[in-house]
């Protein structure tokens, strides 16, 4: 057995240990089966099998190209597989090579979050979060601002609601993003690489928010991330994905104090330094 | 100055039937600017789009009116478009049929233009949210495609402008119509040409200035540290250097 030594190295970076929700294996929001997609000839998932489940926060690690964006792309509909199937919330939206009609309705419930930072800059943030509420779900103005000032404390935010994008900084950024995306009320939050542009202190401020999200909203959360420190005090899962496919999936514990996988250790250790 | 004698009363009896003719001008480049700039955002769209017969029919429309000169497209319109139907259409027609043909070319490239220089995370972002693509074009690329590409929209309108001299030679009665046909009238060709072109640019330079403001406004945002000239006029002014710290 080989023992991952995860205690931080240089600078520590404070994010809260909380109590494990016990994995409930009825309770699976997401389900992917035999997901394979190319590019450029290239196979970058090859037969991907993935389950998620309700409030948990599941670490997604590998290496840059091994296919961990691409299955997030996947499951939430920006990247359509070459085959495979993908279910969300006990509804079959992508069969074979098409999407499914329960694609709309189910994909309402995923919200996703990207590297760079992507809230509009023409508008402030108050508009940022209410715009798809009120054109899309017919929301009318006073309650979405209601909504949205909900939202943007829930991430420590609300002073900056009449701030423009530009006034922001990178955390400021990504933590209105998480605030855009509740005001859909997700049942999943797809974050890839959210915090990779973020210095340490900042990148555990908004991890630490996602934590909160999953133990007081129950939303599960899939995250792309290096940041070990998180992967082993705040995951339920850790998926560690090796060219297209995913070489371990385990509770943190498994992963990276009884693991054997030599490409895991290997990575941890790279990033770690 | 070769013993030119200047006769300014032509140009006082002149200005009145030019300043009609410049109505004429005006209503031509506003009509072709607005319907030109409604129609160039499905061919942009269109010119981005995934099925090929309608991409390659966007870029045939597109490359047909940027590579051939107006003159050209305003005579095929007037003169052998009714060898083609048998229906004949008055200058005033002709003239706008094929200005906007034209503007509709050159606008719906620089839409797409700018639509692609929208980030497609941002757009990405609009699709989590279950905006559908006409929501995403109305609210996340066309507001800041048309911010990034405003210069380059006010430059090709001024363009426009200056190009709508050439309706004249399919006896349209605008400003350079007007001034010719004065001109000839009067042989004082001098003066009244210098009229037209003072015109002209009374007109062109305000949104020439206007052009240049906004272009220093986006520098300005651009990046940090960026201190704004003396005075509105001189923030104004073509060629005026970017301060930067």
């Amino acid at each position: 057995m080989t023992h991952i030594n995860l205690e931080p190295q240089g600078e520590t970076v404070a994010v809260p240990v909380h109590s494990r929700i016990p994995v409930d294996t009825g309770q699976v929001l997401v389900q992917a089966r035999g997901l394979q997609k190319s590019f450029y000839h290239r196979s970058i998932l090859k037969n991907v099998d993935f389950d998620m489940h309700r409030g948990d926060i599941t670490v997604i690690i590998g290496k840059s190209g091994s296919g961990k964006s691409t299955l997030l792309r996947a499951i939430a509909g920006l990247t359509d597989p070459d085959a495979g199937e993908i279910s969300i919330d006990g509804k079959t939206v992508f069969e074979g090579t098409t999407r499914t009609k329960d694609w709309a309705e189910a994909s309402a419930n995923v919200g996703m979050i990207f590297q760079t930072y992507t809230l509009w800059p023409h508008m402030n943030v108050l508009d940022n979060l209410t715009l798809a509420p009120r054109k899309t779900r017919g929301i009318a103005a006073s309650e979405a601002k209601d909504r949205a000032e909900s939202a943007l404390d829930e991430v420590g935010m609300k002073q900056h609601i009449l701030s423009r994008p530009t006034q922001l900084s990178g955390g400021e950024r990504q933590r209105v993003a998480i605030a855009r995306a509740l005001m859909m009320k997700p049942k999943l939050l797809l974050c890839d690489e959210i915090t990779s542009a973020l210095d340490p202190p900042v990148a555990a401020e908004v991890l630490d928010v996602l934590r909160r999200l999953k133990e007081e909203d129950g939303i599960a959360v899939a995250l792309v991330t290096h940041d070990m420190a998180f992967a082993s005090k705040a995951a339920d899962r850790l998926v560690f994905f090796h060219n297209g496919e995913i070489a371990v999936n385990a509770t943190p514990e498994e992963a990276f104090d009884n693991c054997d996988n030599p490409d895991l250790k290997k990575f941890v250790d790279a990033v770690r330094f | 100055m070769n013993g030119y004698n200047f006769d300014w009363d032509v140009v006082a009896r002149a200005l009145p039937s030019m300043i009609q003719g410049l109505g004429l001008t005006l209503q031509i480049t506003i009509i072709t600017i607005v319907i030109s700039m409604i129609l160039a955002i499905p061919v942009a769209v269109g010119r981005m789009s995934k099925i090929e017969v309608i991409r390659w029919t966007a870029q045939g429309y597109i490359e047909l009116f940027r590579c051939t000169p107006l003159l050209v497209q305003l005579f095929w319109i007037f003169y052998a478009l009714p060898a083609l139907t048998g229906v004949t259409l008055p200058g005033y027609v002709s003239a706008l049929i094929a200005l906007t043909a034209n503007l509709t070319a050159f606008m719906a490239e620089t839409y797409r233009s700018g639509f692609q220089s929208v980030p497609v995370e941002q757009v990405e972002a609009g699709r989590m949210l279950q905006l559908n693509r006409f929501q995403q074009l109305r609210y996340i690329i066309v507001p800041q495609a048309m911010r990034q590409q405003l210069p380059v929209i006010l430059s090709l309108n001024i363009s426009l402008f200056k190009d709508t001299a050439l309706v004249s030679t399919i006896a349209v009665s605008d400003l350079m119509f007007v001034s010719n046909t004065i001109s000839a009238q009067n042989y004082r060709a001098l003066e009244i040409f210098t009229l037209a072109a003072l015109i002209y640019f009374a007109i062109a330079f305000p949104v020439s200035l206007i052009t240049s403001a906004i272009e220093r406004r986006m520098q300005s945002t651009a990046g940090p540290g960026f201190k704004q000239g003396p005075n509105l006029l001189a923030r104004m002014m073509p060629g005026t250097k970017v301060a930067t710290s």
